[in-house]
């Protein structure tokens, strides 16, 4: 029989050895972590081990059932159903990003990629067959809208598809429906509104009639008598300029979204990392004092106040924030109701919403509601996830 | 003879047992209010400065958060592994026949002195108590058993303790019940004061008539819900006996908070193991400990301090430094590893078990009155070599910090420079990586409450009938709470305790409901 417990106490020595084995492991392990957390990471590229630097692209996108792709690579899809992509160990470098998905239009950026840095960017993706909700007169008890075989929605859902149910009533009574409020609403918008189809350049047009017999030295356009359209949201205000439609940067230097800036610093770098358009843009700013917009340094980039909307050549009839955004816009234009992108980096991305030369818009509550002929639309611009 | 002459030279001077810095006057009053404020200032100026720097020093705060992470899973590898030591030796000595082990040693005229305080507690948990002493594999002659009431707790408690000593008191050597003086000057009313009286009490009427050597009676204060383990005063005799310094030592067993695991909720289930966890790392660093809940000393040593102090909340830590200070820094803790079964915290309700547990860890992370104590008599006592002084402050300092502000810069302030950092940094790798970084650390210790869920399930007693299997599961799963009960139950209940020390606040002693009634 022993005369003692067979397992003493931890000893001193024992806890000394295991402690200071710790703080060896804190000490070596420390560095390592804080290297790879800022972008440091060893390559093993044709034999030869290395440190290099990586930075990161970030991409959110409207919808989970996405598929993004980096330089022709598919990412793999974050994990509980989150929309935004981060993609790590990117060498520096020009890197294309793609973002498609069955049933919607593609969206392609190049962008930067820094060291250290992570690139963002926000994707959108549209329905490419247009997705409506009819708003009709009369609904049935249970709110489903009713067509009279008259009004041919047939003939309206042909490049579009429904996103609610539809009958089409074979008579003219409307004593077994109810009245739809909403369209009392939407007939009661479209009455009130400005909302034409002429151009939102036509004011700028009629003033320069009237100087056509200036020489442009005596006046400049921009002293327009008649004060553009304005819209804000978020501190960036849409407005046009001349025949051009314009972002605006309303608040805070420190503030300003990321596409506003630029972090290379000569007409050359600045044209090859975020293209000709916006390497003009920021240095002809620089050599002029008459410009409206200005430039500002924050932290180290040089950021533009405004940037001006690609308007696919087109005349404007309405522009407007797309429902719920305050970077994208949504532009009618001659062909039809688009959404383009503020971030101008590369290019802009533009997406056909609705097609059609014969239809008016208004945008009101975040619903965008379109008028074609006597019926009336209000477009869903998501589409179903699966 | 002199009143004090039986006290130990320090534990002769005036401000020997001080509670509070409005009992001292001039500079040490002023040195004592500063120490009662520096706990609260450096928790409160650490979690704000890590908000500060996130604002303004981003790139640091986010380097300084990845390192306390790395530091978070080392400390959960090193402590987790002490556990598990003292989870073997725990099992061992539990499977020892301790009374074959002192069979060797003469101890037939050793006395236990059991003091069990109690306040409201019903009569089921005083019997569960007595019936353990009963129950032991010791001769019940041998102890002297000391129910003390508290007189402001009315007849009602004087009543329990008479039924109690009508059962079970001709089975001890001595059962005495004491009462407790309502409202007398000096003292807070608590189980501090109350122990204090009955040890008083006991002396005059006990051990001085029946001139029992001081050096021979063991006093164990134990809390009225504590039913100790059959071998418990077998293995306390091993150990008093192999001790190096016996009188200057305290023995400390571990606290099971089992008496009612079963009818308790997972949130108490979850903070009544890990307080058990904590006292099992203990264990196996005593140098680093002081005495927890119950716990046994000896006579001696008690009567050459003049008992505890009847003025503080956390008496149970504070006799252990009352000791220290008065044996010029040379007090051990010895470790049992040997079990005493408690009552987990609970109440008729959920919101009421998370209301009590939040009042019972308040009063334990009061505890922090012992820091300004020991602090303030380590400026005074020159006694202590200087290098234990500054060890055992800074030891106790950083324990006190660590339980207040870790979980918090871990769990809640490791995302601030996500969300306060400058634009700057936002646009790097780091502020993406640091999320990813710190959550997958925090997953690497949380591994570490696999390894607590098996020893929890190993120490917990056998079901009993009209409970499911199925409880054993919640009882595995429950961990997952953990980081929710160490902010809620540890974290914020310490920063509450501190910031009214801070204050000048002062706490009195909440007494923790025993047993749902």
């Amino acid at each position: 029989m022993p005369q003692e417990p067979q397992i003493a106490g931890m000893s001193s020595r024992r806890r000394t050895v295991i402690f200071w084995g710790l703080v060896l492991i804190f000490l070596l392990v420390l560095p390592s972590m804080i290297f790879y957390t800022t972008g440091y990471r060893l390559s093993f590229e044709d034999d030869v081990t290395s440190v290099v630097t990586t930075g990161g692209v970030y991409i959110s996108t409207q919808s989970t059932d996405v598929e993004v792709y980096l330089d022709e690579e598919q990412i793999e899809r974050p994990r509980l159903f989150r929309s935004a992509y981060y993609i790590q160990n990117i060498d520096a470098g020009l890197r294309r990003v793609v973002v498609q998905g069955e049933g919607i239009q593609t969206w392609v950026k190049e962008l930067s990629v820094d060291s250290h840095i992570v690139t963002e960017a926000a994707a959108f993706n549209l329905p490419t067959v247009p997705r409506l909700r009819p708003v009709t007169q009369f609904q049935t008890g249970a709110g489903t809208a009713v067509f009279f075989s008259t009004s041919t929605p047939a003939l309206l859902f042909a490049n579009a598809t429904a996103t609610e149910a539809f009958t089409v009533a074979t008579s003219s009574a409307t004593s077994s429906y109810v009245e739809n409020q909403e369209y009392e609403f939407v007939v009661s918008l479209f009455g009130t509104s400005t909302a034409t189809t002429s151009s939102v350049f036509a004011d700028f047009i009629r003033d320069m009639d009237r100087f056509r017999f200036i020489t442009p030295g005596e006046i400049s356009a921009t002293t327009s008598t008649t004060t553009p359209v304005i819209i804000e949201r978020n501190n960036i205000r849409l407005t046009t300029k001349g025949l051009e439609l314009y972002a605006v940067w309303q608040g805070r230097a420190q503030d300003v979204p990321y596409y506003f800036c630029v972090s290379s610093t000569t007409i050359a770098s600045t044209t090859e990392r975020y293209g000709v358009h916006v390497a003009e843009a920021v240095f002809a700013q620089l050599g002029t004092t008459t410009a409206t917009s200005t430039l500002v340094a924050v932290d180290n980039r040089m950021c533009r106040t405004e940037i001006k909307l690609d308007r696919l050549r087109q005349d404007v009839f309405l522009y407007d924030f797309f429902p719920g955004s305050s970077d994208l816009v949504l532009v009618h234009l001659e062909d039809g109701l688009y959404v383009t992108e503020i971030d101008d980096r590369a290019w802009q991305n533009s997406q056909l919403l609705y097609p059609g030369t014969d239809f008016r818009t208004i945008v009101e509550n975040e619903v965008i509601y379109i008028q074609q002929g006597t019926q009336y639309f209000a477009v869903i611009p998501e589409i179903e996830s699966n | 003879m002199s009143e004090d002459s039986h006290l130990l030279p320090y534990a002769k001077r005036a401000d020997f047992k001080v509670a509070r810095a409005n009992e001292l006057t001039g500079r040490d009053r002023r040195l004592y209010r500063f120490l009662e404020i520096v706990p609260g200032l450096a928790a409160w100026g650490t979690l704000l400065g890590i908000v500060w720097a996130s604002i303004y020093a981003s790139f640091f705060a986010a380097y300084f958060i990845i390192a306390f992470a790395i530091y978070w899973v080392l400390k959960t590898i090193f402590l987790s592994y002490h556990v598990r030591y003292n989870w073997k030796r725990l099992r061992h000595h539990m499977a020892l026949d301790w009374e074959r082990l002192i069979a060797r040693f003469t101890y037939d005229d050793y006395y236990h002195l059991v003091i069990f305080p109690f306040y409201e507690e019903p009569q089921e948990v005083i019997d569960g108590a007595l019936k353990g002493l009963i129950a032991a594999n010791y001769d019940p002659k041998k102890l002297l058993v000391v129910l003390a009431a508290e007189g402001r707790a009315g007849a009602d408690a004087l009543a329990k303790a008479q039924l109690a000593e009508a059962a079970y008191g001709a089975q001890f050597g001595s059962f005495q019940v004491t009462v407790h003086p309502p409202d007398v000057v000096g003292e807070i009313a608590g189980k501090g004061s109350n122990v204090h009286y009955a040890l008083r009490t006991v002396h005059e009427t006990v051990i001085a008539p029946r001139q029992i050597s001081h050096k021979k009676i063991l006093v164990s204060i134990f809390d009225v819900d504590t039913v100790i383990y059959p071998d418990y005063f077998n293995c306390l005799i091993w150990h008093f006996m192999t001790a190096k310094n016996p009188y200057k030592s305290a023995f400390q067993p571990v606290p099971l908070f089992t008496n009612n695991l079963w009818e308790a909720s997972a949130i108490s289930r979850v903070m009544a193991m890990s307080s058990t966890f904590w006292q099992m790392i203990m264990q196996e660093r005593p140098d680093k400990a002081a005495t927890f809940s119950s716990h046994s000393v000896s006579y001696q040593a008690l009567y050459e301090i003049g008992y505890g102090q009847a003025n503080v909340v956390s008496e149970d830590s504070r006799i252990y430094w009352n000791l220290l200070l008065a044996n010029d820094g040379y007090f051990d803790v010895v470790s049992l590893s040997y079990p005493i079964a408690m009552d987990a915290t609970t109440a008729a309700s959920t919101w009421g078990t998370i209301k009590n547990i939040y009042k019972q860890h308040r009063r334990w992370t009061y505890g922090v009155e012992n820091w300004c104590y020991l602090v303030y008599h380590f400026t005074k006592h020159k006694g202590i070599p200087l290098r234990r002084r500054w060890s055992i402050a800074l030891q106790q300092g950083e324990g006190y910090w660590s339980l207040v502000t870790n979980p918090i810069m871990l769990f809640i302030l490791g995302w601030t420079p996500i969300f306060l950092g400058s634009r700057e940094f936002h646009e790097t790798v780091l502020s993406y990586e640091l999320p990813i970084m710190v959550r997958n650390l925090l997953t690497v210790a949380m591994v570490g409450l696999v390894f607590s869920s098996i020893i929890s399930l190993s120490l917990t007693p056998p079901r009993p009938e009209g409970y499911s299997r199925f409880r054993y599961i919640v009882m595995a799963l429950q961990w997952i709470m953990v980081p929710i009960t160490m902010i809620v139950f540890s974290a914020i209940p310490g920063l509450d305790a501190q910031t009214r020390l801070m204050l000048g606040r002062y706490m009195g002693f909440w007494v923790t409901p025993k047993r749902v009634q």
